[in-house]
């Protein structure tokens, strides 16, 4: 997990320079950019979430992905001890991710957020994937090779998408800042007018090493492509990040069939 | 009680710095850029309102004694915060926008500098001016002071409506980067000549200013780039770093002022060479900025307000002049913008949204204003109406965009990463599919033959590794195992002097995965290997089979026995378009490495070879030396062929084909005799393009050289 380098990832993507972020939540550039190269902790909860806002994502989103849950919900148990059995219940219980994600949507149909606009439902990852969007256990020389297999797999089948102008959109991307957001994962983006989103997914059997924000090896790609500019690929970026956060690249791994893939992702993005 | 003069100063900072955010707070609520509120601020503690409520209080605190000081701090600021703008102004921003940007930005200045010193010259150098301002000066800054263009209220304005990746806002900041520039060295050029006494000395400042420019360019930034570099790859900025490039700032900003041009253009120009690529440009900005911005530069604007004496203009007269000037101003820079930009195919709407833009004059102008006053090109009056202008047609920018540019028709505008076309000729690209490790050897040789020396050759080699396999393997042994396959080929490439690009996935489905990257590589021809099979006894079933049913391009299946070089090529030739690929194979192997080849046409009656010839001459014309072309008549053309090939060739080059025994079938039980009997290696060559039909019958393509010419054939 890799707060830091997760921000940056999504404040160039959503078109904002360090100074115009940091001047609009009320911090110096100085501080921002310290946070974004992990150099500072992190930022307090109310910080994040008006980074959150700026970038219009789901607050509770990048609160996961700094892994400022804990933290946040033991402060809650302090103030309502009584809250502490419900959660034990569920862990006794050992819910499952559908089975938390019932939980959550009667959550929300009983007792709505108040104050705050409903978030849209983040997009899961699973249905933009398919199974020859999937390469395992790759093992090439470079970064660039990443690039060119992943961009062969997302033109596939897609008149009007060019692999060799999408490594180049993928590239130039990446010139601009790092997408690597830690644990071992890489998000290289692209954008074609027009085009239905769509993501692929590449599992390294040999580690690339390279510029990581937390010094891990890379181990997993999760390429997408979109077709507009929309909020809803930030809240992706962001949700990928969280995954990686989870450990995904670890649980990927072990896999040998695209197939397999898909289901891990589906089971893991369950409760989003 | 304001003895102290550094305490005055400081109490100064306070209420200049917190008036001007706190009228920022009100000014952030109308959807104002701050530096409205800034100038706002300055005009209030001015003589215009604090000095006419309460002359008492603006005497205290603003004393004329305390001016000079002032001054010097607002003028410290500028030059800092010149050195940011220049920062901000990165070379990409210009490039490749193509005609649009240039033609916009040039009318953008054109235009409003005609207006400004046409009114200038006609009409405001009598009404405004006094005699001893030289005329030609004075016309000459009017025009620049019209023609001003605010680049960071701009950028602002930008990222705060989204704006900035869209084809009006890349435009918008292309033009004003060009602006700022213009404007810069126009003004340069003016404040030389009224400095200057006489003509020839206003002839040598200029001169000595552009002498400095080409210094800072050739000699300056290299040094920059250099130490730009040292920056990027070590931890970061130390202070020393910073140290020297203040020192250079100063520098710079005094020689321009020595110069005679004023000292703000040497830190524009100075920030203008900083390499922006690394993190040197960024984090200068970094550390500079809050200074620069929050401390300083409000000081420069209360100095500007101080200056501007709203009562100056007292006479229904003054307030029409005032008016006129702005109506003026808007329209130069307005109508100059939005129609070069129309002219140049956009649609009115983004055309009104780039001028409204441009018309943007922001701090840029009063800092021009400010020049201008010092100079005493310009009276307080005038001053004061150009500073109105400024404001007003700063704060009309965000509600005008607003209105032209609704946020409904924004989205809809949105631009991709400007994705360049291809480059030219791409260099010949070979695709190694490697299934067990021994067939690597022979393939690495034959593609150094196939690419000899040729500069920027792509050779890929590719393992794909089955999922059952994958799963069996035990994790630890994963790298090891994982390499094999390739390590001999690679090996070899390397004791050849070859660089290839390794890759190895999973896959379930190896032909297509191999015919994907071949496109994706651009592959000119895929090899692959050969192994003896378990079940099948065929070389061009299974897996090569659906290859050469799915590939693009040629494709060549490699049966090695102990290729090591390629000295003496055999190619039988028949005339299908397989033949002719194998043939074009043999061709790159002579082009490249030397190699000798023999062509060996099989045919059924002597009389009719003349057809082969010329596509054999068409492939091999004459100049190119050797080939070697034997005629046989035999009703068995693989017999004949084995007969040739046992007198001692390297590799025999021979096309799919039933005549040679090589059908590409699914499940063969053929006997592939020239694949089993043929003494030393064999390629075996399929051209998957689809031919038209009658190139595909072997007979019908003896019909000339015209049907050559449809080979793919690279060299």
């Amino acid at each position: 997990m890799h707060l830091g380098a997760t921000l940056r990832l999504l404040r160039v993507d959503a078109g904002l320079s360090l100074r115009d972020l940091a001047r609009r939540i009320g911090v110096s550039s100085a501080y921002l950019s310290r946070v974004e190269n992990g150099v500072d902790a992190p930022p307090t909860p109310e910080r994040l979430s008006a980074i959150a806002r700026e970038l219009d994502v789901p607050p509770a989103l990048l609160m996961d992905v700094a892994n400022r849950v804990s933290p946040y919900v033991a402060g809650y148990l302090e103030e309502v001890p009584g809250a502490g059995a419900l959660f034990l219940e569920i862990a006794r219980r050992r819910l499952s991710g559908p089975q938390l994600a019932r939980v959550r949507d009667f959550l929300d149909a009983e007792f709505p957020v108040r104050g705050t606009r409903a978030d849209a439902p983040v997009p899961p990852l699973a249905p933009l994937l398919a199974p020859e969007r999937v390469v395992l256990q790759l093992s090439c020389s470079g970064w660039d090779d990443v690039l060119d297999v992943v961009a062969e797999r997302l033109a596939s089948g897609r008149p009007g998408v060019d692999a060799a102008l999408l490594v180049k959109g993928l590239r130039e991307r990446g010139e601009e800042s790092s997408c690597a957001v830690g644990s071992g994962v890489a998000v290289p983006h692209a954008f074609v007018p027009g085009m239905a989103p769509a993501a692929a997914l590449v599992t390294l059997a040999k580690p690339l090493k390279g510029a990581t924000p937390d010094g891990k090896p890379l181990r997993l790609v999760v390429a997408a492509l979109d077709g507009g500019h929309g909020s809803v690929r930030l809240v992706r970026l962001a949700h990928v990040a969280r995954l990686a956060a989870y450990g995904l690249a670890d649980r990927l791994l072990e896999l040998h069939q695209p197939a397999q893939v898909l289901a891990a992702l589906s089971e893991l993005e369950a409760l989003r | 009680m304001h003895t102290n003069a550094l305490a005055l100063l400081i109490l100064q900072l306070i209420v200049i710095i917190g008036l001007s955010r706190l009228i920022g707070r009100g000014a952030r609520w109308l959807g104002q850029p701050l530096v409205i509120a800034e100038v706002v601020a300055g005009i209030v503690l001015g003589p215009s309102l604090l000095g006419w409520l309460a002359p008492d209080v603006m005497n205290g605190l603003f004393p004329a004694a305390s001016m000079p000081v002032l001054t010097m701090l607002s003028q410290v600021g500028l030059v800092l915060f010149m050195f940011l703008i220049g920062l901000e102004l990165d070379p990409k921003l210009l490039k490749g926008r193509g005609h649009t940007s240039v033609a916009i930005s040039h009318s953008s200045i054109v235009v409003p500098f005609a207006l400004g010193a046409g009114a200038g010259a006609l009409w405001l150098y009598k009404s405004l001016s006094s005699p001893e301002v030289p005329f030609s000066s004075f016309v000459l800054f009017m025009g620049v002071a019209m023609s001003i263009t605010a680049f960071p209220v701009l950028a602002r304005i930008l990222t705060e409506r989204g704006l900035l990746q869209s084809k009006v806002g890349t435009v918008a900041i292309a033009c004003a980067a060009v602006d700022d520039v213009t404007a810069w060295c126009l003004l340069a050029f003016v404040v030389s000549i009224v400095r200057a006494s006489s003509l020839a000395q206003a002839a040598l400042t200029t001169v000595m200013a552009l002498a400095y420019i080409v210094f800072m360019l050739m000699v300056v930034k290299p040094f920059l780039a250099r130490l730009g570099a040292r920056v990027a790859s070590r931890e970061g900025l130390t202070q020393n770093v910073v140290a020297v490039t203040l020192v250079m700032l100063l520098a710079s900003a005094g020689i321009t002022e020595l110069i005679g041009i004023h000292a703000l253009f040497g830190a524009f120009l100075f920030g203008a060479v900083i390499p922006k690529e690394g993190r040197l440009a960024e984090s200068l900005a970094e550390r500079l900025e809050d200074v620069a911005v929050v401390l300083l530069l409000p000081v420069f604007f209360a100095f500007s307000g101080l200056r501007t004496q709203i009562g100056l203009l007292n006479t229904a007269e003054d307030w029409v002049t005032c008016g006129v000037i702005i109506v003026l101003a808007c329209v130069g820079k307005f109508g100059g913008s939005a129609v070069a930009a129309r002219m140049t195919g956009l649609r009115w709407r983004e055309a009104s949204a780039i001028g409204i833009l441009m018309n943007t004059r922001g701090l840029m102008e009063l800092i021009v204003l400010n020049i201008g006053l010092d100079l005493g090109v310009i009276s307080p009056q005038l001053f004061t109406m150009m500073v109105l202008m400024a404001l007003v047609t700063t704060f009309m920018t965000t509600p005008v965009l607003r209105w032209i540019y609704p946020t409904e028709e924004l989205a809809r505008d949105r631009v991709v990463v400007p994705m360049p076309s291809e480059p030219g000729a791409a260099p010949y690209s070979v695709l190694m599919c490697v299934s067990h490790g021994q067939a690597g050897p022979g393939m690495a040789t034959l593609a150094r033959s196939l690419t000899g020396s040729e500069e920027g050759a792509q050779l890929h080699a590719l393992h794909l590794v089955s999922p059952e396999r994958a799963s069996l393997r035990p994790e630890q042994q994963r790298d090891p195992e994982e390499d094999s396959a390739l390590t001999p080929l690679l090996w070899r490439a390397e004791s050849l002097g070859l660089s290839v690009r390794p890759l190895s996935f999973v896959s379930g489905e190896p032909a297509q995965d191999i015919c994907r990257t071949a496109k994706a590589r651009r592959a000119d021809l895929v090899l692959l290997g050969w192994h003896k099979p378990l079940f099948s006894q065929t070389v061009l079933g299974g897996t090569v089979h659906e290859v050469m049913q799915e590939a693009r391009g040629p494709v060549a299946v490699l049966v090695d026995r102990g290729l090591a070089d390629i000295r003496r090529v055999l190619v039988p030739f028949i005339g299908s378009k397989h033949d002719r690929a194998a043939l074009a194979l043999a061709r790159r192997l002579m082009k490249q490495s030397g190699a000798e080849v023999t062509v060996l046409h099989v045919t059924a009656d002597l009389g009719s070879h003349g057809g082969a010839r010329a596509q054999v001459e068409e492939l091999f014309p004459a100049t190119d030396g050797g080939v070697v072309l034997k005629v046989v008549r035999s009703d068995a053309p693989d017999e004949a062929a084995l007969d040739e090939a046992r007198h001692g060739y390297d590799l025999v080059i021979v096309g799919v084909g039933a005549q040679w025994g090589l059908e590409d079938k699914a499940f063969g039980l053929h006997r592939e005799r020239i694949v089993r009997d043929a003494p030393g290696s064999l390629l075996v060559v399929c051209d998957p393009t689809p031919a038209s039909a009658a190139e595909s019958t072997p007979e019908a393509a003896n019909s000339g050289p015209h049907a050559a010419r449809a080979l793919p054939a690279r060299s």
